[in-house]
């Protein structure tokens, strides 16, 4: 009787501890409205990637810019987000949450708008016109900025305003505003919907410069870090996927915007999606919000070394 | 001594802040506070963006769409006051149009007006409108029909009686409905401005400014501020009133 009263319980260990092991480990994942250049995570949701690695991902916030994702870590509310380096950066260097930058979600992808019959024809031609930016302290104002400062122009020439994205396209059109500078694919639909022209994409800006990071709640890293590799498995999946599947990725992308088809795919093919983000770039990215006073009393190299930590992504990529 | 309490309350936070009780990344410390609104002060936000223009812009905002609300809610509100036909007829517009909260207004108003001044200061009108209207109605007809007989039957013109009789003695009410009118329309105007600002001045745009690049602490200066400029311009109306009020 003993024996099998200790068998069972035995039994009732391996078994607990197997379901344990089973069980997906959750990640609340949070990142931008109708932003392409997070099409890795809506790949690996669709594809099932996420599962294949045992997590179970919840998304817990889908926001409308940057400093509304930080926000929600700071509330720590979410564990992972995908969300641009400047948000992220300025966050972590202001004190409003403590996050690491573990991978890049994406390069490239955005672009200055003019109106298709304006006579905007350089960055120069901006002065004294109406700029609409997503925010400050955005990837997106850090651009213009330099855009700027490559023509050897003043911002301050400039008239900066700042609006939601979805509103910049109706603004254009109805000359409240003379020009935005948004991500992908508020661009291309400007493009498709006959409204507007590319002035300067963002590449010609910057060649290659990153864009959005994967950011990891730095207390959910510290705790969790087989789920946050598990995760990252996943994302360099769907990035190789988004490469591999061209047609299928446009599918996805329509899918989680409900944009239309010729949109997605021209914004697609403005977008560089691969994972690893050069240290020097982000040190620019860092001494840039520096000097335009968003982030006080950093010493560069020492935050970014703090922000961004590429070891797993390194670990996965070999 | 009245002020001991406030006084206290602040002391309690900024121990509680200083020993870690309240995450500083959640409710900046007092100190902290302070801080940020020096660098209001002499940096500006975005840097550059003076305090003074920021508060020049919302006022002007604000006693634009309150002032136009004033000229236009005093003479209906008089008439509809005076004559219970014309009450009648038009209440159903009030009644419909007064409980739209004015920010659900704000999507309308920048199709209407362009990303300006107009849309915000419409949106403020909005808002400052009925107090105005609905105080002056209440106004008119608080004053002893007595009066008012007496007035026609000694021939008085219509001017007279509105100049001299009706607006006097609803004046009373419309000081109320203004200081009303004014309270909701600097309410209104922070939340219009986080739509967005052409010029690039407004204390609704700057909290905006500094919840962007993440700065809890100057987000609540800037809201110290709206406080204080709000209770320095219901403090200005009120000794207006005793002016004007002084027959009473």
């Amino acid at each position: 009787m003993k024996r099998t009263t200790v068998a069972a319980s035995l039994l009732a260990v391996l078994l607990s501890t197997l379901v344990c092991i089973a069980a997906p480990r959750e990640v609340r994942l949070g990142y931008l409205r109708n932003d392409l250049h997070h099409l890795a995570a809506w790949v690996a949701m669709d594809r099932g990637f996420f599962r294949d690695e045992g997590i179970n991902v919840e998304i817990a916030g889908i926001f409308n810019a940057g400093p509304e994702e930080m926000a929600a870590f700071a509330s720590r509310s979410l564990d992972i987000g995908y969300l641009g380096v400047a948000p992220s950066a300025t966050g972590l260097a202001n004190g409003s949450a403590r996050i690491r930058a573990v991978a890049l979600a994406n390069a490239e992808g955005s672009a200055v708008v003019v109106r298709k019959d304006s006579t905007i024809r350089a960055v120069r031609d901006l002065a004294g016109k109406t700029v609409a930016i997503p925010g400050y302290s955005s990837v997106q104002d850090f651009l213009l900025r330099k855009a700027l400062e490559a023509a050897g122009m003043d911002p301050r020439k400039v008239n900066i305003i700042v609006m939601k994205p979805p509103e910049m396209i109706v603004a254009l059109d109805g000359k409240q505003i003379d020009a935005f500078i948004a991500w992908e694919p508020h661009p291309s639909k400007a493009v498709t919907m006959g409204i507007g022209r590319t002035l300067i994409s963002s590449p010609a800006i910057w060649k290659g410069h990153p864009c959005c990071v994967v950011a990891v709640d730095e207390q959910f890293y510290r705790v969790n870090p087989q789920v946050v590799k598990s995760f990252l498995r996943a994302h360099v999946r769907a990035m190789e996927y988004i490469r591999q599947n061209p047609e299928d990725a446009i599918r996805i992308g329509i899918k989680f915007t409900g944009m239309d088809g010729a949109t997605v795919r021209e914004a697609i093919s403005h977008i560089q999606y691969h994972y690893f983000a050069r240290e020097d770039d982000i040190k620019e990215y860092v001494t840039y919000l520096l000097k335009l006073g968003y982030i006080k009393s950093i010493i560069v190299d020492g935050f970014v070394r703090e922000y961004l930590d590429l070891k797993m992504i390194k670990d996965i990529a070999h | 001594m009245r002020y001991l309490p406030v006084f206290s309350v602040v002391v309690i936070w900024q121990v509680l802040s200083l020993s870690g009780v309240i995450p500083g990344n959640r409710l900046p410390s007092p100190v902290n506070i302070f801080l940020g609104f020096t660098e209001l002060l002499t940096q500006g936000l975005p840097p550059g963006y003076g305090l003074a223009g920021h508060c020049a812009g919302s006022l002007k905002r604000v006693l634009g769409g309150v002032g136009v609300a004033i000229v236009t809610a005093l003479p209906l509100g008089i008439a509809m006051g005076y004559w219970s036909r014309a009450r009648e007829y038009l209440n159903p517009f009030v009644e419909m149009v007064r409980p739209v909260p004015p920010l659900a207004w704000v999507p309308i108003a920048i199709l209407w007006f362009g990303i300006g001044d107009r849309s915000s200061s419409f949106v403020i009108f909005l808002g400052a409108f009925f107090p105005v209207l609905l105080n002056t109605i209440a106004g008119v007809l608080s004053i002893n029909r007595r009066l008012i007989e007496s007035s026609i039957i000694l021939g008085a013109s219509k001017k007279a009686l509105f100049g001299k009789v009706l607006l006097p003695g609803a004046m009373p009410s419309i000081i109320t409905g203004v200081r009303i009118a004014l309270g909701i329309g600097w309410m209104t105007l922070v939340a219009a401005e986080f739509t967005g600002v052409k010029s690039g001045y407004g204390l609704g745009y700057m909290i905006m400014t500094a919840r962007d690049i993440q700065r809890p602490d100057q987000i609540i200066a800037g809201m110290a501020i709206i406080g204080i400029i709000g209770y320095a311009m219901d403090f200005g109306i009120r000794i207006m009133e005793n002016k004007i009020l002084k027959w009473r």
